[in-house]
């Protein structure tokens, strides 16, 4: 045999080993392959093999300018697709020197974190469902529709909003907006407090999840582990707290952290979020200026200078940032999208080696991971 | 534009359809009824009201509704109809059909969905006769390298032992399949089949998921048999018999349950485990093994692995109401029939007949069937509950209920099953 | 590190930044802010020639290395300065330079520069012809420096051809096993169409 390629390596296996090819057409998966090997029923190593669904998003955005750009970079979370658009928008809101009005700058705030409760039940949902609980998949899909209709009403469409766009928001809100927001708010975070009882306080659950792929703090910052997973381990870092974008920073609200690190940690961390999301878009409806333009005007197709920018926001997932580099084209000279699904990919070799093969699912969906997201 | 039948022609059709009814003709009696003649000729016939039932007056009695009667009656004491029909496989079919069908409505309202809705106008109430007749028009896909004859013969076992599980079980007084006087311990033989079984299909399969679906299926069975043995023998002890219809008899008073709510409890959880139900649901853990020892099970294949399960399902249920609910007993709800009835029989139909003896089953039997099956449903409900509630367990916690609490739990109740023999309160010398 | 420990707590006391036009550009040199001078001049003072400032503004630094000293300035950066973990490795490709720059986004997790990213960037010899893996587009791995770029250098490695020595595991990450073309970041890797 001829000498291999750089990347391509052989092993002798120990006939013990089996090797199991989890995905991509797996249900317990998602859209991707997880090479796992097994002794018995514990796991000696963990090859995740992303890339199943990837758009190469990156290198679209080098050929479409700076506006047709945003329908197709949201596609990569398209439940979370006003965070995923957030930077994006800040970053070329920077190099083309837009100012934001103020009320546009709520309407960003309410959406986005709608959003970010419509993507957390959406994995709330398949985290349940992979650990056998079929309820808690069902209740966090129904729940959803409340809040998606509520974007609906914003911004005219169901999932893939496009509402974002540098210098504001696409459209004002609709004129009953305010009174029907806070209805549903306040009717979905009684609903979301149920989950504690059915899901959260359910005993087989905390018997699978307490303890099992505990992530120290130590180990948290070293992996660059971001979002839940680093909170869960009780590293107090959330964008809009450390590096406050728009008006985070006039809200009032808190960051969670557990200290425990293990996958229920984890999977408590994003629900805590979406009852801290309920209290911010309270908020935010109180402190909006009742009236003002939500976007500025934008040339047909704007250029920058030779400038770069790295613009982060917290999303569902942890910190997503993008860095867009200009180079005095219509076009991004290139646009990097750095997610948190894909900063915490590499916490899941570390996590499940040694663990047991049933400890797969709630380990790894308890890293807030969204595969699509990690391949862009 | 796709055109199905360019030359359709009506003449053409009826035409097809005349030469079928001819050949159908033809080959019927060139074949059809000489072959009928042959078998005739080697079957026993039985002997009803003193005439032997010659195929010629089974032919005159037909016309007669009131001279079939007897036939009727002396079929429903063949050991074809018990099997087929009542105690056995069609009444159990039909539950285990009532089951998937109230799993899936009352899981959907537990969830906040509809169900079934749209199959069969009424609630989707014939969604379960779609999804079988899809299973039966599937392909069925046999991986390459699988042990071809043992995993067709797989699904094939696993309901013929699911069946012979329902043979056992008195619906009500006398009607049951086998009465035997080990009943018990054939129950215990019959569920010992079910890991082999399912570690002969996972292994024939030649594939990994269904491997360590088989394994896991395999460890959960026998580990939660021995629990299961032991909750049921504080019963053997105070009853003194393993026939599972003097098992019921002495429940005449009281249900075992309430002298051993701890081996009922035992006996449940042990259950749930046996059946493969969720939170035990390891062997078939989709998010981590796909579909378990199932996976590479496709069409008709898969639906008789299902059915056998469901079959299972409530077999176990009905020994659960035999051994602690006190089976077919129950206050006497079941109005007599009047006398006249059955002497003189009604009148029926529009040529006004008149049949004498027309009620085919007695009022007890139609009682204690009641009970039983109310019984059973409601065991099926709580087995049901759990899915809508908890999620899966994982195996170690699963072994470790199994071999620690369950079997420590099963000694206490054997316990106090001695102790109440022994102080004279109940068994042999006591109330009983 | 033991420092985050004990401020970050449930409780922890958490600081506001003020500072609502964060998105604004300093533009002038002269309203550079103090804080990331600060940093900037830490840089300059322990390796001076070494490194070269691209731009200090609001909350970013970009320090601009040689490609032989950047393990030496990343493990300074990690030990000395706090910045423990790596955002992103973003590789860009310049033809006309004939160079490949891969710029690692490093941020920290510690209380009072959590709100820096420091962008260090370098930049290897971009060949016309790529062969992944054993042309010249070569780059030291900081991978034992910084753990969490591991996964980001096999994506740049893939997608640009730009081979890490000394990292463990250079393989392929999102294309597929098959991938025949050239690296598809590169910028004479065309879309069908466009």
């Amino acid at each position: 045999m001829s000498e291999l390629p750089p990347g391509i390596k052989l092993e002798k296996e120990d006939d013990k080993i089996m090797t199991l090819n989890v995905g991509p057409q797996h249900p317990g998966s998602g859209h991707m392959r997880i090479i796992v090997k097994i002794d018995g029923d514990y796991i000696v190593s963990c090859d995740p093999d992303p890339g199943y669904v990837h758009r190469g998003e990156e290198k679209m955005a080098e050929y479409r300018n700076y506006i047709t750009n945003i329908p197709h970079l949201e596609r990569p979370v398209i439940h979370d697709s006003c965070n995923i658009l957030y930077p994006y928008c800040l970053g070329v809101e920077e190099i083309l020197g837009l100012e934001v009005p103020e009320r546009a700058k709520y309407i960003r705030v309410i959406a986005s974190e709608l959003n970010r409760c419509v993507y957390t039940l959406y994995w709330l949902a398949i985290y349940g469902i992979f650990l056998g609980h079929s309820t808690m998949f069902m209740w966090p899909t129904g729940d959803r529709e409340l809040l998606i209709d509520l974007l609906e009403k914003l911004s005219g469409a169901r999932v893939t909003h496009a509402y974002f766009i540098p210098g504001g928001v696409r459209n004002d809100m609709p004129a009953n907006f305010e009174d029907v927001c806070i209805r549903q708010i306040n009717y979905f975070e009684k609903r979301i407090k149920q989950y504690d009882s059915i899901f959260y306080s359910n005993p087989i659950l905390k018997s699978r999840t307490i303890k099992t792929g505990v992530l120290a703090q130590q180990d948290a910052i070293s992996l660059g582990a971001t979002g839940s997973v680093l909170r869960a381990s009780g590293v107090d870092f959330d964008v809009r707290k450390k590096e406050p974008y728009d008006v985070y920073d006039n809200l009032d609200f808190q960051s969670n952290t557990l200290k425990s690190g293990d996958s229920y940690a984890r999977s408590k961390i994003p629900w805590l979020d979406m009852l801290e999301s309920c209290r911010i878009i309270r908020n935010a409806l109180e402190k909006i200026p009742k009236s003002g333009s939500v976007r500025v005007k934008l040339k047909p197709n704007p250029k920058a200078g030779n400038v770069e920018t790295y613009k982060r926001v917290e999303s569902g997932r942890g910190s997503l940032g993008m860095y867009i580099i200009s180079n005095g084209k219509p076009e991004p000279y290139r646009v990097k999208i750095s997610v948190g699904s894909f900063r915490n990919l590499i916490c899941l070799p570390y996590l499940l080696k040694g663990e047991k093969l049933g400890n797969m699912p709630a380990v790894y969906w308890s890293l807030n991971y969204w595969p699509v997201e990690a391949d862009r | 534009m796709s055109i199905i039948a360019p030359r359709f022609r009506l003449g053409y059709f009826i035409k097809s359809l005349l030469d079928n009814v001819f050949w159908i003709i033809i080959l019927l009696t060139l074949i059809g009824i000489p072959a009928i003649q042959v078998v005739l000729f080697f079957i026993d016939l039985p002997v009803i009201e003193g005439e032997l039932l010659t195929p010629f007056l089974a032919l005159t009695w037909l016309a007669d509704p009131s001279r079939t009667l007897p036939i009727i009656k002396a079929l429903m004491q063949t050991d074809f109809f018990k099997i087929a029909v009542f105690p056995g496989f069609g009444f159990a079919a039909l539950l285990a059909a009532g089951t998937i069908f109230i799993e899936r409505k009352l899981l959907a309202k537990l969830q906040l969905r509809v169900g079934p809705f749209y199959c069969g106008k009424l609630e989707g109430i014939l969604q379960l006769m779609g999804d079988g007749l899809k299973l039966i028009s599937k392909e069925i896909i046999i991986p390459a390298k699988a042990d071809k004859p043992i995993f067709w013969a797989a699904p094939l076992l696993f309901v013929g032992a699911a069946a012979a599980f329902i043979s056992l079980i008195p619906v009500s007084p006398g009607w049951v399949i086998a009465d035997l006087d080990v009943g018990l311990l054939a129950f215990f033989a019959i569920i010992g089949f079910f890991p082999i079984i399912t570690v002969l299909a996972s292994w024939s399969a030649n594939s990994k998921f269904p491997f360590i679906g088989g394994i896991r299926a395999l460890h959960q069975m026998v580990s939660f048999e021995i629990p299961l043995i032991l909750s049921l023998l504080g019963i053997v002890i105070l009853t003194g018999t393993l026939n599972l219809s003097e098992i019921v008899e002495s429940q005449s008073n009281f249900p075992w349950i309430i002298f051993m709510p701890i081996g009922a409890i035992v006996f449940f959880i042990a259950m749930l485990a046996e059946l493969e139900r969720i939170p035990f649901d390891l062997p078939e853990a989709e998010s981590e093994i796909v579909a378990g020892w199932l996976t590479e099970f496709s069409g008709m294949m898969y639906g008789l692995v299902q059915l056998g399960s469901y079959l299972k399902l409530y077999a176990f249920a009905a020994i659960f109401v035999v051994l602690f609910l006190g089976g077919w007993n129950g206050p006497m709800i079941m109005p007599q029939f009047p006398q006249e009835i059955i002497t003189e029989g009604i009148e029926l139909g529009p040529i006004s007949v008149t049949i004498p003896g027309l009620p085919l089953f007695t009022p007890e039997m139609i009682n204690g069937t009641f009970w039983f099956t109310i019984k059973t449903i409601g065991v099926i409900f709580f087995i049901l509950i759990p899915r809508g509630v908890f999620p899966r367990i994982r195996i170690d916690l699963l072994l470790h209920i199994g071999w620690y609490k369950l079997i420590g739990l099963a000694f206490v109740n054997i316990f106090i099953s001695l102790s109440l023999l022994y102080s004279g309160v109940l068994g042999p010398g006591g109330m009983m | 590190m033991s420092n985050t420990q004990n401020k970050s707590n449930l409780n922890g006391d958490v600081h506001i930044h003020k500072n609502t036009d964060s998105n604004s550009i300093d533009k002038k040199e002269d309203d550079r802010p103090e804080f990331e001078t600060n940093l900037a001049n830490t840089l300059l003072h322990n390796f001076g020639e070494k490194i070269k400032i691209d731009f200090i503004k609001k909350n970013r630094i970009k320090v601009n290395v040689q490609k032989e000293n950047i393990v030496e300035i990343a493990k300074f950066i990690s030990l000395n300065m706090k910045f423990d973990h790596a955002e992103a490795v973003t590789g860009i490709d310049y033809p006309e330079q004939n160079e490949i720059e891969v710029v690692y986004h490093l941020g920290s997790y510690e209380d009072n520069l959590s709100n820096q990213i420091l962008a260090l960037s370098t930049s290897a010899i971009r060949e016309d012809d790529p062969t992944p893996g054993s042309d010249r587009t070569k780059l030291p791995s900081l991978r034992n420096v910084f753990y969490s770029v591991e996964f980001h250098e096999r994506e740049c490695f893939e997608m640009l051809g730009v081979y890490f020595e000394n990292h463990p595991d250079n393989r392929r990450l999102l294309l597929p096993e098959d991938w025949a073309d050239i690296p598809p970041l590169r910028k004479d890797f065309k879309i069908k169409g466009r």
